[in-house]
């Protein structure tokens, strides 16, 4: 499997940075969240899912506390940092911005 | 990243790194809870479990793939950054290879300065004596009763006071007297002449150390009548029995008589050591041998040269142990009223007593490179602060493309470092060599010196010292350089604009503070300089030209009175007269510069005894007729003894002129009477006057001193008598004439301590030249790199005020008076260096009084060349600079951006 490039990257970043904003979760949690929001349009693999989720922790936008569930096993919870709020406000700005560009681009009549 | 951010996410980081199979195992675990979540869900919507974990397990993707990935992108991060920072430091390096050796070396000259004194101050000052628990040693000193002045600190100890001591030792594990003794080993082709110690049983308890072969001496054998047992020293060992080792038991003939060999001390064991103990007991340099000291069980109470040392019991401190000797002193007082007064002691740790006075000297050295390196630390921030403000435009650039403000501080600590860690890298080839020359040109008489070396600790110091100046010099510009304003910078034309306010401030502040470091630098090493040609060509009352002075140890066992002795030195003295080359030979206590001699209370009929508070004392030297020509000191007034002071005609003496002065002030002290202190010995007439001699330093005071002749001496021993012999020739190239000379009287006599007065003379000043040839070699880096630094900081000014100049030269200023200019500019930094330079010096010198001879701290004459000194050198910097100004061709610079 290929890496994501990078603009999906970045969008996939945002994706999760704002789910986890309205709750903290595990990361099937999360893929089945986004499933379901998006009305199913979004789907993201499980391949890509985790390496984003660590590149998120490693960052030090989202942390991760180790929860107790069913069947005595423990599940990797994680949630939204001060430092993430902020990057998450400074990239939905940005996204904002640019999905308005694009639109007014794509919306020019043709001549 | 900002700072914070860093922060937070550093201990995940760590954690990465350090528990590597934890993190593995969590994420095994994450991706196994994500399966089985997926697994619950397929056959909760009906699968077969197994058909549901085979699709869970198909729709992940690679599991092992996806943790690859994970990994990487932990690691990614992790080193990311960091590698990142280091080749980008290294390229940019690269780049500019002038400016990378120039500070590189610069550092380099300056840590490595710095490390070769810290190895200094480490093996002297810092680390522990080589013995088992060292701050357990001790050394009781017995000090002259409370106000009374005898002219020294500390006395010996006597073998009575020894032997009350040892039978009261309460705080003490082990107590042992010593006492330097010097034998003659014959039964060689040669007979030598060695220098060893007297010591009691528990000599080599009290220190730690056991012999490497064999053993010490016994209890048994510490009593008069069987210490004829010897161990050796390592190096006797193998210089004169070839390491044999068989040498255990066999016999050595030691001042005749026969010495059983019991043990040989471990390699370097060779305490006591001259330069580790008080002056006064003129301790050799090197013991070589040990035998036991056998004090009577009942002896007489007579004088004695008797050293104590001690081990103090486990657990008690040095306090207690002062305490314990208190004890002691008021149990003899009251045992023997006699000794009221005279029992006193002072329980001084060994590790003070080694380490003596050089801890001044070496802080002063201390202080004197740090002082370099500050400069030079200065230097390369200058350098630096230059260099990144031709980077404006890339930080400006690289900070609107993302990078946050510590990032690119980061950037710079980073190259900061890397400069400062390669300099460490080099500093310590330089340390090493710095070792060398202190190992073989410094003073003799430092303590440890064979100690000095680059070990763990000094390499340890050596890092931090290098990390230490990184930040030190690299953060001021990193913040600096990072302070612009984004809009002015990548404007068109900024270059224009010129300097920023802050820039030109910090350079010329950090430039003056250079100047002024430099000039209170090479002010202190201006006065050790005069100090020490000043001690060069001090009079020390004698004439060291062409001067041979050797030692006969005479055997008491052939000796045995005085006659035997005068005998043997009339015909030495005859035979010796008549080696050709030979102009005047004579014999004495001691030479000048050979160390202090015996001192006794005297009685003059003149002064009736005075109080028990200020007892008259001098020196007191035996010598021949003939020895004051030898020595070159000329008898001011009165004679010089003859042949004819025999042990029949009247008792004669000569006395110094402090004698003169002290007691008989005013007068004229021929005809006066004097005597030793106890009335068994007669008085004696003084015949004469001489000048005063120095015996230890040209710094000393002098003290009063007698001369006896020795054909009518009665105290002390004369078994160890000096020789002088004034030559014509060179006096080295007569010591063999000379050796047979003595040769053809006593075979088995060697000539020991041989040297000439100019050694003599050489090695007491070995101290003042090492400290001047330190100190003169900071003092002219300082120079060097004050003026590089002044080099650099008005070269760059003079670039960056090109169109400056064009303009004033195309309105009609000549060529000189744009030399002029940036001339004076250069002469204002440095003028401002060196009247700040002038008011710290002031300060500085004060607290070097002590090291001074012949020249005041706030000496005139030194400040003012030094100044002169610095104003040529800044001009001198400033010179190529100024010239380059003056070559601006105006139609280039007005178009210059």
């Amino acid at each position: 499997m290929s890496k994501p490039s990078d603009l999906v990257q970045g969008t996939l970043d945002l994706l999760l940075l704002k789910i986890l904003a309205l709750q903290a979760m595990n990361g099937y949690a999360i893929s089945l969240r986004l499933k379901q929001v998006s009305g199913d349009v979004l789907q993201v693999s499980d391949g890509s899912l985790y390496p984003a989720l660590h590149k998120l922790e490693q960052e030090g936008w989202i942390t991760a506390e180790w929860k107790p569930t069913e069947n005595n096993r423990r599940a990797k919870f994680y949630s939204l940092t001060r430092l993430g709020k902020k990057h998450l406000e400074k990239e939905s700005a940005n996204w904002s911005r640019l999905s308005a560009a694009i639109s007014n681009i794509v919306k020019l009549k043709e001549a | 990243m900002r700072p914070e951010h860093w922060l937070h996410t550093l201990p995940l980081r760590l954690r990465s790194l350090f528990h590597r199979n934890q993190v593995e195992q969590d994420l095994s675990e994450e991706l196994q809870y994500h399966l089985e979540q997926k697994t619950k869900e397929y056959t909760a919507s009906g699968m077969a479990p197994e058909e549901a974990r085979r699709k869970a397990r198909r729709e992940f993707g690679g599991i092992e793939q996806t943790k690859e990935i994970c990994r990487d992108t932990r690691r990614v991060s992790l080193l990311e950054t960091l590698s990142q920072d280091v080749r980008f430091g290294l390229r940019m390096l690269r780049k500019s290879p002038g400016f990378t050796a120039v500070a590189v070396l610069t550092l380099a000259l300056g840590i490595g300065a710095t490390t070769a004194v810290f190895s200094l101050v480490s093996a002297i000052l810092l680390k522990p004596l080589p013995f088992p628990n060292p701050d357990q040693i001790v050394l009781p000193e017995l000090v002259s009763p409370p106000g009374v002045n005898l002219g020294s600190d500390y006395f010996p100890w006597s073998q009575t006071q020894f032997r009350f001591l040892a039978q009261d030792s309460h705080p003490f594990h082990a107590v042992a007297a010593f006492q330097n003794d010097s034998f003659n080993l014959t039964g060689t082709d040669v007979p030598s002449f060695l220098d060893g110690f007297r010591v009691s049983a528990e000599f080599f308890p009290a220190l730690g150390i056991s012999p490497a072969l064999g053993r010490g001496f016994t209890a048994e054998e510490d009593r008069p009548g069987h210490e004829y047992e010897v161990v050796l020293s390592d190096r006797m060992w193998r210089e004169y029995f070839g390491a044999n080792r068989a040498i255990l038991g066999k016999a050595v003939r030691l001042n005749g008589y026969a010495y059983t060999v019991v043990g040989v001390m471990p390699a370097g064991f060779v305490f006591p050591r001259a330069e580790e103990l008080p002056s006064s007991f003129n301790f050799p340099r090197e013991a070589q041998l040990w035998v036991p000291l056998a004090i009577p069980e009942a002896p007489k109470n007579g004088p004695s040269e008797l050293a104590v040392i001690a081990r103090v019991k486990p657990g008690l401190t040095i306090q207690q142990a002062q305490a314990g000797m208190d004890l002691v002193t008021k149990h003899a007082e009251a045992k023997d009223p006699q000794w009221k007064g005279w029992f006193n002691s002072r329980v001084v740790p060994l590790t003070r007593q080694v380490v003596g006075d050089t801890e001044r000297p070496l802080q002063l050295i201390l202080a004197a490179v740090g002082i370099v390196l500050l400069i030079a630390c200065s230097n390369i921030a200058n350098l630096l602060l230059t260099r990144s403000f031709g980077r404006r435009r890339e930080f400006t650039l690289r900070t609107a493309l993302g990078a946050g403000r510590a990032r690119l501080i980061r950037q710079l600590l980073t190259e900061s470092l890397l400069i400062a860690v390669s300099a460490g890298a080099i500093s310590i080839l330089l340390a090493n060599a710095g070792i060398y020359f202190v190992k073989t040109f410094g003073p003799a008489d430092l303590p440890r010196l064979r100690e000095v070396t680059l070990d763990l600790p000094v390499f340890a110091f050596a890092l931090c010292v290098s990390l230490a100046t990184g930040i030190l010099f690299g953060l001021a510009p990193a913040i600096g350089a990072t302070r612009e304003n984004l809009a002015d910078s990548l404007k068109e034309g900024s270059q224009r604009s010129g300097l920023s306010p802050t820039s030109p401030r910090l350079r010329n502040a950090l430039l003056v503070s250079q100047v002024a470091l430099a000039l209170v630098l090479v002010i202190s090493a201006g006065l050790l300089t005069r100090t020490f040609f000043h001690l060069l060509g001090a009079n020390g009352g004698f004439n060291p030209d062409r001067v041979l002075t050797f030692q006969l140890p005479l055997p008491a066992l052939k000796y045995v009175d005085q006659d035997h002795i005068v005998v043997f030195y009339q015909n030495a003295l005859g035979r010796l007269r008549s080696v050709p080359g030979v102009q005047s030979a004579g014999i004495g206590e001691t030479v000048p510069m050979g160390g202090e001699g015996e001192s006794t209370v005297i009685r003059m009929p003149d002064h009736p005894a005075a109080t028990q508070k200020e007892l008259p004392f001098a020196n007191y030297t035996i010598i021949s007729p003939g020895y004051l020509s030898a020595v070159g000191t000329p008898v001011l007034r009165g004679r010089d003894f003859v042949e004819a002071d025999t042990a029949d005609s009247m008792p004669v003496a000569l006395v110094n002129v402090a004698m003169e002065k002290k007691y008989w002030p005013g007068q004229s002290a021929l005809g006066k009477q004097v005597g030793p202190g106890s009335v068994r010995l007669p008085l004696l007439t003084i015949v004469g006057v001489v000048p005063d001699v120095k015996h230890i330093s040209f710094r000393e005071e002098t003290a009063p001193e007698m001369y006896v002749v020795y054909t009518q001496r009665q105290w002390p021993s004369m078994l160890n008598l000096r020789v002088a012999l004034r030559t014509k020739a060179d006096p080295a190239s007569m010591t063999a004439s000379v050796r047979e000379a003595i040769h053809s009287i006593d075979p088995d006599l060697p000539l020991a301590k041989v040297a000439t007065l100019t050694t003599l003379v050489d090695d007491s000043l070995s101290q003042p030249r090492f400290a001047m040839l330190l100190l003169a070699s900071f003092g002219v880096l300082a120079l060097l790199l004050a003026s590089t630094g002044m080099y650099g900081v008005i070269s760059y000014s003079v670039a960056q005020r090109t169109q400056e100049i064009g303009i004033r030269m195309a309105l009609g200023a000549e060529r000189r008076n744009v030399f002029g200019m940036v001339l004076s500019q250069g002469a204002r930094l440095a003028g401002l260096g060196i009247a700040l330079g002038l008011v710290a010096a002031l300060g500085v010198t004060r607290l070097m009084a002590s090291f001074l001879y012949g020249v005041q701290p706030a000496d005139p004459l030194t400040f003012a060349i030094v100044s002169l000194l610095l104003v040529g050198t800044a001009l001198l910097a400033c010179y190529l600079p100024a010239r380059g100004a003056t070559r601006v061709d105006p139609l280039v610079a007005l178009r210059h951006e």
